[in-house]
């Protein structure tokens, strides 16, 4: 038994095509320059609009390859498998069992609006092939299709999950037949941002660094063109002038630029929504194009808050959470559960959504006697610099020295900042770069823990322990800096699988002695 | 630090590691001998020869007897029933302990020097990430890749 074979719908002919176009458009232009431009007519038609005919040539063949794309691209269910058949003279297809399927995402692009269709990628959890990208991409689909395909995919998942081992062949006429055995859990908003808080954020993440380094190139410009002062009075105003023209005319470009970032960001995080229906979480967001992704819950791996210290100015932390899995194009990056959120709100919504993990305990500091270690590695670089700035850029070099007092500020902020924490079964770590980060990992998501210690750290008895864990497919590391070696050693023996395997008790990770 | 694990690593390891210082040095020794054939062609004064022959002799003693030296005592493993444990590192000793629930694959490698002298590396990989054994004897790389993989397979977990 298997559905009927479903074709996307006839915009993504076109979608395609203008994506092809859009990838082509460089090599385009230059074949435009480099061809059409400032050459006298020969007489020849073919060889006078040579450029035009290649470019006509193209995106004839461009339309066509996505007009046979969109021809030829059939989807359908079968055997517990989402199958997926495409391809002209290479017939490809791939099947993917439905549990192998890690989640549905939708996102809604310009074209797809006036019709009322969506995009639908499909990611499954495999990093083996890693080139072909382990996903399937429904370009464009009717909304409905889409919820269809969804709701037959995790409907495949609940039945195996609630232990029914013969899976209906047909997926699709499984939805009508069988009603969920529990009531479907409804989905339940979480989390949704404020526009004030779109808004701050857009503010934070729009290039304010581009303005400042703006404003230290035309400080530059100006520094270089004071020597002319001197000797060409008359010139320099003019050159003066128009320096100043240049620079207001880059600062206005910047702001421009600037705003334009943010109202970029404004309209890709308009209406932040994270809801939760029990064993996914839905993170949907945008405007203009909607994008919808979902994150199987038992598929995180860690749990990060971020607290950069001049969002916490305003009250406001950052919570990422890091995933198993997922495609290659965001590797390693975690994804963003709430970029901007209240700090007093976010422990209850994590423990909302993460019942196991506990964010209250008291963190454990780091021994005053390694204090020194949190700045000490930074002056191998930092002394020879400032010591070569001194010298070679005599009075104004020697500016470099401020750099010192600044590392060594950090230096005991990051001290004084660090933390961890064990129980039973989880990991707290803190620390702090610029922003402080607090990662949350529970002992059977880390993938190994290593124990470290230089020779000098030796001498104070202190050694770093660092938590390795999955995030996309790279490692993830969590570090615990310069603690007590004891403690060190108290951390590796939590970790360690013997310690626990001892104990009778069939809880995991009974309670070990821990460090605290 | 905690007990050491128990095992070292084979002792042709040792002469695997000399031979790469040796590679080492002779990339140190290119640069040396162009400075002084430089030196000697444009009458370059005498502190150049001495400089470049000592970076030289320095480099070798370094990278050929010292750090391999250094590497190889401290390297030890362990691969007990529930993890493995492994312990390394020149300047930093690193005591890295990987639970066999978490091990995805084991995989053994080897170069052309290492099969000179029937060696092998193991390298256990975990979702996120990978462990070298740099080198052991053939039979025992084997026998420790099909135990590890046993092992491994007994302990049931998910990601």
């Amino acid at each position: 038994m298997m559905s009927e074979k479903n074709r996307l719908h006839w915009v993504t002919a076109v979608i395609e095509l203008l994506k092809t176009l859009k990838e082509a458009i460089i090599p385009l232009l230059v074949i435009v320059v480099a061809n059409g431009i400032g050459r006298e007519r020969s007489g020849n038609f073919w060889l006078d609009n040579l450029t035009i005919l290649i470019f006509g040539a193209f995106i004839v063949i461009t339309a066509v390859a996505g007009f046979i794309k969109w021809k030829r691209f059939v989807y359908w269910f079968e055997d517990g498998e989402l199958r997926i058949e495409h391809g002209l003279f290479v017939k490809k297809k791939r099947y993917i069992p439905f549990e192998r399927i890690q989640s549905v995402d939708y996102t809604e692009g310009i074209f797809h609006r006036p019709f009322g269709l969506v995009k639908v990628k499909i990611e499954t959890a495999g990093n083996s092939s890693v080139l072909e990208g382990a996903e399937a991409d429904l370009t464009a689909v009717t909304r409905a299709e889409a919820d269809r395909v969804s709701a037959v995919i995790s409907e495949a998942k609940r039945r195996r999950r609630a232990g029914v081992q013969e899976v209906q062949e047909d997926g699709a006429e499984a939805v009508g037949v069988f009603p969920a055995e529990e009531p479907e859990e409804e989905v339940k908003t979480l989390f949704r941002m404020g526009r004030k808080e779109i808004f701050l954020l857009a503010t934070f993440s729009g290039r304010i660094g581009l303005i400042f380094s703006g404003i230290a190139i035309f400080l530059s410009q100006f520094a270089d063109i004071l020597p002319f002062d001197v000797i060409y009075d008359e010139v320099v105003a003019f050159i003066r002038f128009g320096v100043f023209m240049v620079a207001a005319v880059v600062l206005v470009l910047m702001l421009v630029g600037w705003i334009l970032s943010v109202a970029w960001t404004y309209l890709g995080f308009y209406g932040f929504t994270v809801s939760f229906d029990g064993d996914d979480l839905f993170i949907s967001r945008g405007l203009l194009e909607k994008k919808r992704v979902t994150v199987p819950l038992k598929r995180i791996q860690a749990v990060r808050v971020s607290e950069n210290p001049f969002q916490k100015l305003l009250g406001y932390v950052s919570v990422k959470v890091h995933s198993a899995g997922g495609s290659v194009k965001e590797a390693g990056a975690a994804i963003g559960l709430f970029p901007l959120v209240r700090k007093r709100e976010v422990n209850g919504l994590l423990s909302e959504l993460f019942p196991d993990i506990e964010t209250s305990g008291e963190l454990a500091g780091i021994p005053v006697r390694s204090r020194p270690f949190y700045y000490r590695l930074d002056f191998i670089w930092v002394l020879p610099l400032t010591a070569a700035a001194g010298y070679f850029l005599f009075p104004y070099g020697l500016l470099a020295l401020l750099i010192i007092p600044v590392i060594i500020l950090l230096g005991l902020w990051q001290h004084r900042s660090a933390g961890w924490r064990v129980n039973d079964r989880q990991l707290t770590v803190r620390w702090r770069e610029f922003t402080l980060h607090t990662v949350y990992v529970s002992r059977k998501r880390i993938q190994s823990m290593q124990e470290h210690q230089t020779i000098f750290q030796k001498r104070r008895n202190v050694a770093t322990v660092t938590a390795a864990f999955k995030s996309g497919i790279m490692p993830s590391k969590a570090p615990i800096r310069h603690i007590d070696e004891a403690d060190a050693d108290r951390l590796m023996d939590w970790y360690d699988p013997r310690n626990r395997l001892q104990a009778p008790s069939p809880v995991e990770g009974t309670p070990a002695a821990e460090g605290e | 630090m905690r007990r050491e694990p128990a095992n070292r690593i084979s002792e042709k390891g040792l002469t695997v590691w000399r031979i790469h210082g040796i590679f080492y040095t002779l990339i140190v020794l290119v640069p040396a001998i162009a400075a002084s054939v430089l030196a000697y062609i444009f009458e370059g004064p005498i502190w150049i020869y001495i400089v470049s022959g000592a970076v030289s002799v320095i480099a070798g003693f370094l990278l050929i007897f010292l750090f391999p030296k250094i590497r190889w005592q401290r390297w030890r493993y362990e691969v007990r029933e529930t993890e493995i444990e492994l312990q390394h590192g020149l300047f930093i000793v690193k005591r890295t302990l990987v639970p066999m629930v978490r091990v995805q694959h084991v995989d053994t490698s080897q170069g052309p020097i290492l099969r000179k002298y029937g060696l092998s590396g193991i390298t256990v990989s975990t979702a996120a990430t990978n462990h070298e054994v740099p080198a052991l004897q053939m039979e025992e790389a084997d026998e420790l890749r099909s135990r590890i993989s046993v092992l491994a397979r007994v302990a049931e977990d998910d990601v």
